[in-house]
């Protein structure tokens, strides 16, 4: 392969200004991450119009230094206060905290930033190797292949989601629906409009993930009383000891590629990587005992593969097109504002861009790992900053915030209506993250499905005929009717038993 | 846990979200003093419920049949919203055939929830509190509803006043310095230094 | 009847505690220590932390007094949340720490203390460290 591209990219990220960018995207990620609420997909919706007055690939780069940024805040509060900021530091309570309540916090999150670092560092350079790869493998691909490949990815973001599958899918629908109001691009006829000038031009992407991500929680938040107060911690010695890191050295490896690998699959990403690690620590330990009660593993295993996951979960959205999770749905809709389509073509006609963000990520983790440990007693300070007078700024800065990307009122309407939506969504059970992503995926998978019927002329069997689209469509049947088949089996066997652990774990993950 | 985090979320908690929810100590966690041995599943279960601690309860099947009715309702009205757009046929297709074939899914998920409604245990029940979510969505409409006329200031000064004030319960000199002091800097960020040209009266 | 005080980890809240010992001791009550944080936030510098509790309950067991504490966090006024706990125990008396502030300061501050001496229908003890 060519390497020339990448060092151009290093050039890129080098820039004063990019690195700026990245050290400010990084340190707010962190700041807001670290708030309980606010978890990396509603940081990004409501930073998104931070980004509009800059380059594309500036603003890339924030965006991708507040996802880093996003995900080591939640281990902080996970470590300190056994809140995990986010699902993918759930784990990292266990062993993290039990640290902190030995006194070793430090430790803690001294192992976690150098696993996210490095766990980050190999995840990037797999992504290197693989991208080109993958994107240009993709080049080939019809409209068939991706009408298949958003169905799927769809479906399984819906999948793993939390509530009911069905609940899930229907949010998906809804998603789905909303992305055909505006013009169809194919005979230019007005959908579902109502004789609106606004609606005319469609949706924005903006105002729905700033409602639903930012208002949405906002608002189910105001719900909330009485949660447990706790005393500051105070964080020394921040620096894990030698002996800790050859502890943690088996399993931070481990971390790396597990994490790599799942987080390539959509809707798998960091929750699941930091699951999986966790257990196969526990499983490979001489003394399982340990985990749970302060196994420096049990934080660098976790913390380690959510990282790499969070960094190859970029692989599909840049070389296909197709975002993995909720988080990386806003990323391609931050994206698409910009000017930019990813898919595989961008490595190609945009390679600065590409290589620009790719390397943008080690710099992140660098960062990552340059500024967490010394700003921790910053961050545990705005933890004492109560939710009452946050909530009310926060508001704001989205209201105005939504302004200023097209200076136009409507926009403020429509954050206040899917700021509702999403509370109602998340009071109600239904999970805004597929909402959202089949909103961003709904125009690409409405244009590749008419394509792609005008080709076969009408024939649909020959989605199953092409071996790509076909396969992919296969794993979707399965996807979509296995659980259910299973779910009624068991339903039939085990009456007595409708509710059991195991059941909820293959929910979860 | 929220998928709009990333990847997985609890399964059959109301709003699923991990974004801290306090887990108050002796919950049964890690540092459990009887020092149990527990199993991860064991573990995320229990944390799940720490999550869920200071919400309301469940809510109940009338909710949830509402609720399924709402999303029916929705299919319908885009059904027939999406023939009027014409349909086409599958050789060539219209305007109308995508959403038809979304809402007509949507019609058939709507009543699979109406099947599972009695099982569901996914959704809060709307508890006195839910009035504060009204409120603070009312002070929004107002603030949408003014700012074209009398700029952002006035509008934001009392949603932030109302947000601490009657929502937060703070108190009154809180309220009112913290209201003022945000409008202040909302000015100086937004119109002084980026001159975003949002309505304003100064 | 018991003995309520309102407790901070700050000197003032410790000088509290210390007279709240003695006064229990000397009346033969229990003692309920009142540490309420504001609710909203997840982290206070008011709560005290399990080892300075464990410290508290240690001094007062020293001396010989039945101790409880209470770290429920509160929403609203403190002063309420103080008045209202002392109803609910039947304290006999309130004992508060009291900080040596401006008269400006107490002015933009306000003070809880002033609001608990003024509206309790008990007596109260004002302590300075």
């Amino acid at each position: 392969m060519d390497f020339a591209p990448v060092l151009d990219g290093f050039g890129v990220v080098l820039e004063p200004t990019n690195l700026l960018y990245c050290l400010i995207g990084v340190v707010i990620g962190m700041l807001i991450g670290v708030l309980p609420g606010l978890g990396p997909a509603a940081t990004i919706a409501i930073l998104l119009p931070v980004t509009f007055g800059i380059e594309p690939v500036t603003a890339v780069i924030m965006l991708a230094g507040i996802f880093y940024g996003a995900q080591y805040g939640g281990t902080i509060t996970s470590v300190l206060l056994r809140l995990p900021g986010e699902a993918s530091s759930v784990v990292t309570v266990f062993d993290g905290h039990a640290l902190a309540r030995q006194g070793r916090a430090g430790t803690a999150l001294g192992i976690a930033a150098v696993g996210s670092f490095i766990g980050g560092t190999v995840s990037i350079i797999a992504l290197t190797l693989v991208a080109p790869v993958v994107a240009s493998f993709a080049l080939d691909f019809g409209p068939p292949e991706y009408t298949a490949l958003a169905l799927l990815g769809i479906l399984l973001v819906a999948t793993v989601s939390s509530g009911g599958r069905l609940k899930a899918v229907t949010a998906a629908c809804v998603g789905l629906l909303l992305a055909t109001v505006g013009q169809d691009s194919f005979t230019g006829a007005e959908r579902f409009t109502f004789d609106n000038l606004s609606l005319a031009d469609g949706l924005d992407f903006v105002p729905i993930a700033m409602g639903l991500f930012g208002l949405g929680e906002i608002l189910y938040n105001l719900e909330e009383r009485h949660r447990a107060v706790q005393a500051p911690m105070t964080v020394a010695n921040v620096w894990p000891s030698r002996a800790d890191l050859r502890e943690s050295a088996g399993a931070i490896g481990r971390g790396s590629v597990l994490g790599f690998v799942l987080g390539i699959l959509p809707g798998g990403g960091a929750t699941l990587a930091s699951l999986a690690a966790y257990a196969l620590e526990k499983r490979r330990a001489k003394h399982p005992e340990r985990f749970g009660k302060g196994a420096v593993e049990g934080v660098a295993a976790p913390e380690t593969a959510n990282n790499a996951a969070a960094t190859s979960s970029f692989i599909p959205l840049l070389t296909l097109g197709i975002p993995a999770n909720a988080t990386m749905a806003v990323i391609f809709g931050a994206l698409l504002i910009q000017g930019v389509s990813p898919g595989p073509q961008l490595v190609s006609q945009e390679p600065e861009l590409f290589w620009g963000v790719v390397n943008s990520m080690y710099i992140g983790n660098i960062l990552l790992l340059i500024m967490s440990i010394p700003l921790v007693g910053l961050f545990v300070k705005i933890l004492r900053v109560r939710a009452t007078i946050l909530a009310p700024i926060t508001v704001l800065i989205t209201l105005v915030g939504v302004y200023t990307v097209n200076n136009d009122v409507f926009d403020i309407v429509l954050v206040i209506v899917f700021g509702a939506l999403g509370y109602l969504m998340k009071k109600l059970g239904f999970d805004p993250g597929p909402l959202v992503l089949a909103f961003v995926l709904g125009s690409l998978l409405e244009d590749s499905l008419r394509r792609s019927l005008l080709i076969f002329s009408g024939d649909a069997t020959g989605f199953f005929t092409r071996p790509i689209s076909g396969t992919l469509l296969v794993v979707f049947l399965l996807v979509a009717l296995l659980p259910p088949i299973r779910a009624a089996l068991t339903r039939r066997g085990t009456m007595s038993h409708p509710d059991t652990a195991p059941h909820d774990i293959k929910e979860l993950v | 846990m929220t998928t709009a985090r990333d990847g997985a979320r609890a399964p059959g908690s109301p709003g699923g979200d991990t974004a801290a929810r306090a887990i108050p100590p002796g919950s049964g966690l890690s540092s459990d003093p009887v020092g149990e041995e527990l199993s991860l599943e064991e573990a995320i279960h229990r944390v799940e419920e720490a999550e869920h601690e200071g919400r309301p309860p469940a809510a109940g099947a009338l909710s949830n049949i509402l609720t399924a009715a709402a999303v029916v309702a929705l299919g319908i009205a885009a059904l027939v919203g999406s023939a009027g757009l014409g349909l086409g046929t599958v050789r060539s297709p219209e305007s109308g055939t995508w959403p038809l074939l979304v809402s007509g899914a949507l019609v058939l998920l709507g009543l699979g929830l109406l099947a599972t409604a009695r099982r569901t245990t996914d959704a809060e029940r709307f508890s006195g509190a839910s009035w504060l979510v009204l409120g603070g969505l009312a002070t929004m409409v107002v603030f949408v509803a003014v700012i074209e006329v009398i700029g952002f200031e006035i509008p934001a000064a009392l949603l932030a006043f109302v947000w601490l004030r009657f929502l937060g319960r703070e108190g009154w000199r809180t309220s009112i310095v913290t209201s003022l002091a945000v409008v202040v800097a909302f000015y100086l960020l937004f119109v002084a230094a980026l001159s975003v040209p949002i309505p304003h009266l100064f | 009847m018991t003995v309520l005080v309102a407790y901070v980890p700050t000197p003032e809240g410790d000088a509290a505690f210390t007279a709240a010992v003695a006064e229990a001791g000397r009346r033969q009550e229990r003692l309920v220590v009142l540490n309420t944080p504001r609710e909203g936030a997840p982290v206070s510098t008011a709560v005290a932390s399990e080892a300075v509790v464990g410290a508290l309950v240690q001094r007062a067991t020293a001396a010989g007094v039945d101790v409880e504490i209470r770290q429920d966090a509160h929403a609203g006024d403190l002063a309420d949340e103080v008045l209202r706990v002392a109803d609910a125990v039947d304290a006999s008396v309130i004992v508060i720490g009291l900080r040596r502030r401006s008269p400006v300061g107490k002015l933009i501050m306000g003070s809880a203390a002033q609001r608990i001496l003024l509206d309790a229908d008990r007596p109260v003890l004002a302590v300075k460290p």
